[in-house]
């Protein structure tokens, strides 16, 4: 009942599109695309947060339309030292966020859309949602997607051109997938790596996939337009993705702009600080443990092709323990600085802050000797 | 378009707030006391098996199968406390984190270490080796309101789960 009465105050359209969707196929769950006014990632994982949490989705599906700014979003339980040079991205201008769904790393920028279902946990079916967004690319811009065995969208059979994951719970779920509509791909590839950083763990990894983007292959395409026609073509879909042709999008509940604030959303500002924080971010990365090991110059030991190995065990984004490895000869004496400002270390933030105490300490030490200053670099070199 | 916070709170609210979760005419007032090493169920397919005031909890064979392969096992740390029904941890395969709720309150006494490292534990043996974390009760009465096996198979075979 009270649906009801809050249909006739949002106006005579609104009641018919319900009444109408209720009335036709009991396949066609009433729909609406929200389109988030913000462009920051942290605001935007917490806005499809909270409508997880909160909404009531057994009436009713939600497809959630968004971009930000220049951001890396590794999965809920990867490492995020392992998918990109994490030291490296302040200076770039990208922040690192941690999202609440599976899956590996992708690369945002504003030539990205992102597109999250949210439905029933009965209501969960990432096929389908991705079989609606082949129609869209196929009846708006005559671009031909196929659906492979990773639940990617593919573009001619080759190219990645979005890539998918999922939160399960109940009563809800949703699935949430990009698309590559103008993304700066140079950029992309310099920062999503997979060098070999020496770091052994349980996270889940990242399947890298060539990719391209939907502007390439049709000019003038941009986030914008994909926004109109996937949101059309969600609104006269089915429950099974099956087209009910255009005049079931006026039965349907259209588009809204939303703005993530506490203001829209009460509780959303708490959330959104916690999916910026520190220990969400990299506090939650599965225990791990990293090795490298380091060619020490000739002179600082008795023999040739000699290496430094420095291992740290890092649990929550901290160090736990730290141990390094020097070759014969080249200890000489007092080694017991290098092993006191080691200890130091531990339950130090794994990268900048351990960095940090590495210099501070080795400042305060004899400038000229060339083998502290060595250790130093090569932990350096580990954290970063 | 329509760009109005009214709007959009309306039609939030419209509808009701989603359930923490549901026990439709589900719920079995027992007066038989709880027996040994009975494993109960409940309508997320989890199971707790109790002993004393220890549980053991893990996730049902349609759970598991529903899944496909886990990949990643987040688990609670001895020491959390939870109330029934929180999120206390995660499950992840191919792609999708399913959220793991705690089945009953208390605290966290151990996790298993052993699917932390070989999560396919759980599809192998979800009932033995696959479990995934105890907890020391802190409501004993809250096992009154979970289904037995029989009641858990009952409502297997319902369109609802």
């Amino acid at each position: 009942m009270t649906f009801w009465n809050q249909g006739k105050a949002l106006g005579r359209w609104a009641l018919r599109a319900f009444s109408s969707a209720t009335r036709s196929s009991r396949s066609a769950t009433p729909k609406t695309v929200f389109i988030s006014q913000s462009d920051d990632i942290f605001a935007n994982l917490a806005l499809e947060d909270w409508l997880y949490r909160h909404h009531d989705f057994s009436q009713h599906r939600i497809l959630l339309l968004w971009r930000n700014g220049p951001a890396v979003v590794v999965g809920r339980h990867q490492n995020p030292w392992k998918e990109t040079h994490v030291g490296a991205l302040h200076d770039k201008q990208v922040v690192l966020a941690r999202r609440n769904s599976g899956g590996g790393a992708v690369y945002h920028d504003q030539g990205n859309l992102n597109l999250s279902f949210l439905t029933s946990r009965e209501g969960y079916n990432r096929r389908t949602n991705l079989t609606v967004v082949a129609n869209a690319l196929r009846r708006e811009f005559g671009l031909e997607a196929t659906v492979n065995d990773r639940d990617d969208l593919v573009l001619n059979g080759n190219y990645k051109i979005s890539g998918t994951a999922a939160k399960l719970g109940r009563p809800n779920a949703y699935h949430h997938c990009t698309l590559l509509a103008d993304v700066d791909l140079d950029n992309m590839k310099g920062i999503l790596n997979s060098d070999d950083c020496g770091i052994e763990t349980k996270a889940t990894d990242s399947v890298r996939s060539p990719v391209c983007n939907l502007s390439s292959m049709h000019p003038g395409l941009n986030v914008a337009s994909l926004m109109g026609a996937v949101g059309r073509e969600f609104l006269r879909s089915d429950d099974r993705g099956v087209d009910l042709g255009k005049s079931a999008i006026s039965r349907q509940l259209g588009f809204t702009l939303v703005n993530p604030t506490d203001d829209w959303f009460p509780g959303l500002e708490k959330s959104r600080a916690e999916l910026a924080s520190w220990g969400w971010r990299f506090g939650r990365t599965p225990d791990f443990t990293v090795r490298r090991e380091f060619a020490v110059p000739r002179e600082m030991c008795v023999t040739e092709g000699a290496k430094l190995q420095v291992q740290m065990r890092v649990v929550k984004g901290r160090v736990a323990s730290m141990s390094v490895t020097v070759p014969p000869g080249f200890v000489s004496n007092a080694p017991e600085g290098e092993v006191a400002v080691l200890s130091g270390l531990e339950g130090q933030k794994f990268s900048e802050e351990a960095v940090g105490l590495v210099e501070a300490a080795f400042a305060k030490k004899d400038k000229s000797d060339k083998k502290k200053r060595f250790v130093a670099e090569c932990v350096r070199r580990v954290v970063q | 378009m329509v760009v109005c916070s009214v709007v959009v709170r309306r039609l939030l609210a419209a509808a009701p707030a989603a359930p923490r979760h549901v026990f439709t005419g589900l719920r079995w007032v027992t007066s038989t006391p709880v027996k040994f090493n009975e494993r109960k169920y409940t309508d997320k397919h989890e199971w707790v098996q109790v002993d004393g005031k220890i549980g053991t909890i893990g996730i049902t064979h349609y759970a598991q199968d529903a899944l496909g392969d886990v990949v990643y096992a987040q688990l609670p740390d001895p020491g959390q406390e939870f109330s029934q029904m929180d999120e206390c941890g995660a499950l992840e395969s191919v792609k999708a984190a399913s959220e793991l709720y705690c089945p009953v309150s208390g605290k966290i006494v151990s996790k298993n270490t052993e699917v932390e490292d070989t999560p396919g534990l759980i599809n192998k043996s979800c009932y033995e080796k696959g479990w995934l974390f105890k907890l020391e009760l802190s409501k004993l009465h809250e096992l009154d309101g979970l289904m037995d096996e029989a009641q858990y198979e009952k409502f297997l075979k319902t369109d609802d789960h």
